[in-house]
Parts: structure tokens; C-alpha cells; sequence
């Protein structure tokens, strides 16, 4: 079997392996959105108007759950340092691990989001808007918090670190994001801003892998 | 070799003593600088005609917050020096610049927002400037977050290398989009854009405190690398010898 | 189960930790059918040389070479390293680690399996075994690569008397075949015919 075959089996595993890993975001963006109308005013129209921004970052907090346990547990356990001896170059098995995360973990709890819509009465077509920009900024923000995990390893226990220094790079796929949704819920054109947000996750998932597989390698020589 | 200065460069001992004697020139000419920049700017040039007196802390607020970026911009620097050439004074550079670095951006913000008071009526606006201030602060922060987490102070170096070099990438789009951001929210009449070109008696006294600001960043850098220095090779006998003489 | 026959061989390696030298300048060639123990005490650097050698950890100078190719990270899927973490990932079943970590097919895993006396518990979780039976996982890995430079840390590790014996007997036929292995153990292996590399704590 081919690595890349190999790797997407073992992380499919993973996920049935650990089901709460899987459900823990949902749960927690769910949770937060219902706490919203009773921190706000349960008035839809309210509601309405800054649901599917309360709904983003819900969605990101929910996101950042996970992602300082990307690469821990292979770490400490050992199996990380056998990435080294596949016949591949470390930045693709990055790349690898980090779609496989995108798309078992951060997929399905894009998928969720309507259902958060509902509850926060969001209008349909700012539904629409919402999932499109989900999908094309969870790559960028998946490759940051990778970063930021990968940075992390050498920290003696798992915690927030990662996820506070990380954070503060968020800001410019934040800033589109609300751009899309603002046109959106004023029916303009949102096309240039989807592009340029598309344009940033490509930029990021081409990008930073590199350096997580840097920051992997360092952790990886600085362990003995 | 011609390299030898580089390699005397990457001598702690070497750059503790001559840092010791640069870091007091620049506290000196710092000094001399800012006593007459601070004076002129506060005593002799003439009062904004919009603003009246409060455009005055300019003389402290500009020079901070152009200082908190360009010690940014040295910090990656210093980045790239320990990763092409393995110098471990970059590391020691990096770790002093995240500090001062970060206390300028603090005394940017709150320059800032004293200065907001009188001009906006209110201590914070998210204006763009102030708000992409703000992220660089939480940079610096994360930076010296992550090196005192990480044990190991060679990992903890190159760890906080790559974070400076991805960060400085990223600061020009977080810059660009913040400003984009805050011209989609804000009436324009909220800036300061539009001012008329500041007479020579209000801009040299800045310039002289530009100056004197960047001989003071340079006098905390050097005093801290020297510090960071002491501590990293407290077991040498030269840092023994350095504390019994002092 | 064939391989091809590489030697492995390191020149002048030096390595210092937090100022303190572990070792300096040692060279050594390694031809095909070598077999080699790093012995010393705890803090002498055992482990640092065995990763150097996997191309792990960099060493601060000196360079290791196997067979004709000079860059050591190009020759990175000759070497089989063998680390004491343990390797696995205990959420996942015994079968599942193997087949993630090697590319050989499911029936040579199976066979491995069988030879580390892991028969049956295939599909039991690694969190579930004891932590012999989670060691024993990682050892089977010996028998499903062809990989010429073996390099082992500590393999004796939570075996016992029985599975010492067979762990043995693999890596003589493996020494056999030309096939290079360098290990450690505080143990005395009876049953090995090895060359000693005696690693001295330096202060």
C-alpha cells in the first residue's frame, strides 16, 4: 500500500477510535449558539443581525478544540519520528495529515452550521454565504493551528499556547469573511471577496506546511 | 577567512564587553536626543490648529508605535541570521527584541489612546491603526509565550524563529485587511487623514525623537541581550569572573 | 525475505548537549553482517548516537554515510529505527499500527504477528495489552521490512526470557543475510556475537 493510502486509512481509524474527538466541536458550537439568545434577547430580528458572525466564530473557537491534539499524541507515542523514514518528503505527510483533519474533522462540523442558522433565525441566502466561506477559510485556519500545534510540542503539557499565539494571524480571514457576510445579508456581489479568501487558503495550505514540517523536525531532534 | 568578525560576532564573551560600551553611547546620545527633541516638541513648536495642544504627545505616540514595527522587522531579521548561519546572538537578539518590542507596542496603545480621548472623545476606536497595533501586540506576546513554555532554549529559539518569519509575512496582510475592515465600517470624518503637511518646526523635533526613541530601543535591546547573555551561559567561567568583578 | 547489503559508516562524530560533550570524534565503519552494541552508562549519549545514525538529530559535526550515497537523509528508508517510545498509538488495534508503519502486505503482518507470539490479538486495541504485548508490536516491524541498517534502542526492553530468544534469533539471520544492526541494552545478550562501542560519561 501506498503511504498516502496508508495515511488516510490510519486516520479514518483514528476518528472511529475516537468518537468524542468527532462530536466534542459540535456539541460545543451548538451549545455556545444556544447561550447566545439568552446572553442577547431571544428577538429573532436581533438574532438575525449578528448570528451568522456569532455563528463564525463559535465555529472557530469550535475548531481550535482539537487542534493542539494534531500531532501530540503521535509525538509522544513515538510515531511521529517514523514520518521521517517514509519514502516522502515530511511537508507532504503534512499536507496529508492536515487534509485528512480538515475533512473528518472540520467538514462535518461545517456541516452542523445550518442547524445553528436555524436556531439564530440567520436568512437563507446569509446561510449560503456562511457555509461558502466556512469551506474556503477552515483550510487556512486548519494549516495555522497546525502551526500553531506543531510550534506547541516541545511545551511540557498540551494547553492553549498553540492556540494564543496563533489566534492573532486569524485577523485577515476573519476580516473577509465578515466582508462576504455583510454583502451577503445586503444581497452585493460577493464573488471578489470569495476569491480573495479562496486565494489566501490556497496560499496558506501551500505554505505552511513547510513549516510545520520544520517546527516537526526541530521538536522531533530536540526529543531524545 | 574574511568571516572572522562573523565569528567573533557569535562570541557571547566578545559581545557582552563591546555591547556593554555601545549600550552606554546610545543611553547617552539617547538622552541628549530626547531631552531636545521632548523640549522643543513640547515647549516650542507651534500648537495644532485643529487639535490645539493635545497633538502634542505625537512626540511620543509616533516614534513608539513606528519602533514597535521596526523591531518586528529586526526580529525577523534576526530570524533569518539563525537560521542560514546557526547564530546563536540572533536567538539571544530575537528574545530581547519580543520584550522591547512588546513594551513599545503597550506604550504605543496607551499613547494612543490618551491621545484618542480629547481628539475621538473616547479612549478606544477600532480606528485601523490601533487595531492592527492590538495584533501586533498579541505577535509579541505569543512570541514570549512560546519561548518561556518550551524547556529546551535551542528548540525554544528556532521554534520562535519560524512563528517571527510566519507572522512577518502575514503582518502586511493583516495591516491591508484591517484597514480595508475599518474603511467599511467608519465614516471617513473619523480619521485624521486629510491634515494639512506639518509645518518644519513641528516635524524636526519629531524627527530628533524618532531618533532618540530608536537609541533607546537600541540601549533596552542591547542592555537585555547582555542580561539573557548572563543567563544562558551561567556556567561558563568567563560569567563567573563577569559577577565577581561587578 | 531478501535485502541488499549497504554499509554504514560515521566519521568524526561530535555531539554536545546543553555544554556538555557527549562524545567526540568517533568514527566507525559498519560493512555488511556487522553487529554492533553501544554500551555506556545512563547520560553517555547512546541514544543521541543511535537517532544521529537514523538521521534523527543532527550531530554538530561530523557526517554518516550509507552505502554510496552521501546526503544521510536521502538514505533515510534504508535504515529501520526502533526508538524505546514505544511507537504505537494506543487507540488503535495491533494490526492497524503494523500496517500504518510498514508497506508490506496484510499477510506478512499476519506472519509477523505470529512470530512475536501476538497471534490472535490482532484486532485488540494496544491500550488494551500490557505493555510487553505493546513492545512486542513494535518488534514485528523486524519482520515485515527488507531494510539493510537496523538500529535499535533498548529492545530488550519489557521481554520477556522467551521473546529475548527469538528477538535474538531474528537478528542473526538478519545479521546473516548482510544486513547491518546497531542496539543498545543494559542487559547481557547470550546469544549474539557483537562488537562493542563503549560510549564513557564525559563530564
Amino acid at each position: 500500500m501506498s503511504v498516502e493510502h496508508r495515511f488516510l486509512v490510519r486516520e479514518l481509524k483514528l476518528v472511529l477510535a475516537r468518537p468524542g474527538d468527532f462530536f466534542k466541536p459540535m456539541w460545543f458550537l451548538i451549545l455556545v449558539i444556544s447561550m447566545v439568545p439568552l446572553a442577547l434577547s431571544p428577538d429573532s430580528k436581533l438574532l438575525g443581525e449578528i448570528g451568522s458572525a456569532m455563528i463564525w466564530v463559535a465555529t472557530l473557537l469550535a475548531l481550535l478544540l482539537n487542534a493542539d491534539q494534531l500531532f501530540r499524541d503521535d509525538f509522544v507515542d513515538g510515531v511521529l519520528e517514523q514520518w521521517l523514514f517514509f519514502n516522502r518528503p515530511l511537508f507532504w505527510l503534512v499536507i496529508l495529515k492536515l487534509f485528512c483533519h480538515w475533512l473528518f474533522y472540520v467538514v462535518p462540523l461545517i456541516l452542523v452550521t445550518p442547524l445553528a442558522g436555524m436556531m439564530l433565525s440567520v436568512p437563507n441566502d446569509v446561510m449560503i454565504a456562511l457555509l461558502v466561506t466556512l469551506l474556503l477559510a477552515t483550510p487556512a485556519l486548519t494549516c495555522f493551528s497546525a502551526l500553531g500545534a506543531a510550534l506547541t510540542l516541545g511545551t511540557a503539557r498540551s494547553g492553549i499556547l498553540g492556540v494564543l499565539v496563533m489566534l492573532p494571524l486569524f485577523a485577515p480571514v476573519i476580516i473577509l469573511a465578515a466582508g462576504v457576510l455583510t454583502r451577503a445579508s445586503d444581497g452585493s456581489d460577493i464573488l471578489p471577496l470569495l476569491a480573495l479568501l479562496g486565494a489566501f487558503s490556497i496560499a496558506a495550505a501551500t505554505l505552511l506546511p513547510l513549516a510545520v514540517g520544520v517546527a516537526l523536525r526541530l521538536n522531533i531532534g530536540g526529543s531524545s | 577567512m574574511g568571516w572572522r568578525w562573523f565569528h567573533e560576532w557569535g562570541s557571547p564573551k566578545w559581545f557582552y564587553d563591546r555591547a556593554g560600551r555601545w549600550q552606554r553611547v546610545c543611553g547617552f546620545l539617547a538622552l541628549a536626543l530626547l531631552l531636545v527633541g521632548t523640549l522643543w516638541g513640547l515647549g516650542f513648536a507651534p500648537a495644532d490648529y485643529q487639535q490645539g495642544n493635545s497633538y502634542r504627545i505625537i512626540y511620543l505616540h509616533v516614534p513608539v508605535a513606528f519602533l514597535a514595527q521596526a523591531l518586528y522587522v529586526a526580529m525577523a531579521v534576526c530570524a533569518i541570521v539563525l537560521f542560514v548561519w546557526k547564530m546563536k546572538l540572533a536567538d539571544v537578539g530575537m528574545q530581547a527584541l519580543a520584550v522591547v518590542g512588546f513594551g513599545f507596542t503597550v506604550l504605543a496603545l496607551f499613547s494612543g489612546s490618551i491621545w484618542g480621548k480629547p481628539t475621538w472623545g473616547t479612549y478606544w476606536v477600532w480606528d485601523a491603526r490601533l487595531t492592527s497595533m492590538l495584533i501586533l501586540g498579541f505577535l509579541y506576546l505569543g512570541l514570549i509565550g512560546l519561548r518561556s513554555a518550551i524547556k529546551n532554549p535551542d528548540l525554544a529559539g528556532k521554534a520562535c524563529a519560524i512563528l517571527v518569519l510566519v507572522g512577518v509575512v502575514n503582518l502586511p496582510i493583516i495591516k491591508y485587511s484591517v484597514e480595508w475592515w475599518s474603511a467599511l465600517h467608519q465614516p471617513a470624518s473619523f480619521k485624521l487623514t486629510e491634515k494639512p503637511a506639518m509645518p518644519a518646526s513641528m516635524w524636526v523635533p519629531l524627527l530628533i525623537n524618532l531618533l532618540g526613541y530608536y537609541l533607546v530601543a537600541a540601549y533596552l535591546v542591547l542592555a537585555s541581550m547582555r542580561t539573557v547573555i548572563l543567563d544562558r551561559e551561567r556556567g561558563s567561567a568567563w560569567v563567573r569572573e563577569v559577577i565577581e568583578r561587578d | 525475505m531478501l535485502i541488499k547489503p549497504k554499509t554504514l559508516q560515521f566519521q568524526n562524530l561530535t555531539c554536545v548537549r546543553d555544554d556538555r560533550c557527549l562524545f567526540a570524534d568517533l568514527s566507525m565503519t559498519l560493512p555488511p553482517g556487522s553487529l554492533l552494541r553501544v554500551a555506556g552508562p545512563n547520560g553517555a549519549g547512546k541514544t543521541t548516537l543511535l537517532r544521529i545514525l537514523s538521521a534523527l538529530h543532527e550531530p554538530d559535526s561530523g557526517t554518516v554515510q550509507i552505502g554510496e550515497v552521501e546526503d544521510h537523509l536521502e538514505s533515510r528508508q534504508e535504515i529501520l529505527y526502533l526508538g524505546h517510545k514505544p511507537q504505537v498509538c494506543q487507540d488503535l488495534s495491533i494490526m492497524d499500527n503494523l500496517m500504518f508503519l510498514t508497506d508490506a502486505s496484510q499477510a506478512i503482518c499476519f506472519q509477523a504477528l505470529q512470530f512475536v507470539g501476538l497471534k490472535g490479538c490482532e484486532d485488540s486495541l494496544v491500550r488494551e495489552l500490557s505493555q510487553g504485548q505493546g513492545r512486542r508490536c513494535g518488534l514485528a516491524r523486524l519482520w515485515c521490512h527488507e531494510v539493510p541498517i537496523w538500529i535499535l534502542d533498548e529492545p530488550y526492553t519489557a521481554l520477556d526470557p522467551g521473546m529475548v530468544a527469538i528477538l535474538e534469533d531474528r537478528i542473526n539471520i538478519h545479521v546473516g543475510e548482510g544486513g547491518v544492526c546497531v542496539f543498545t541494552t543494559h542487559q547481557n545478550p547470550t546469544n549474539l556475537r557483537f562488537e562493542t562501542l563503549e560510549l564513557a560519561r564525559v563530564s
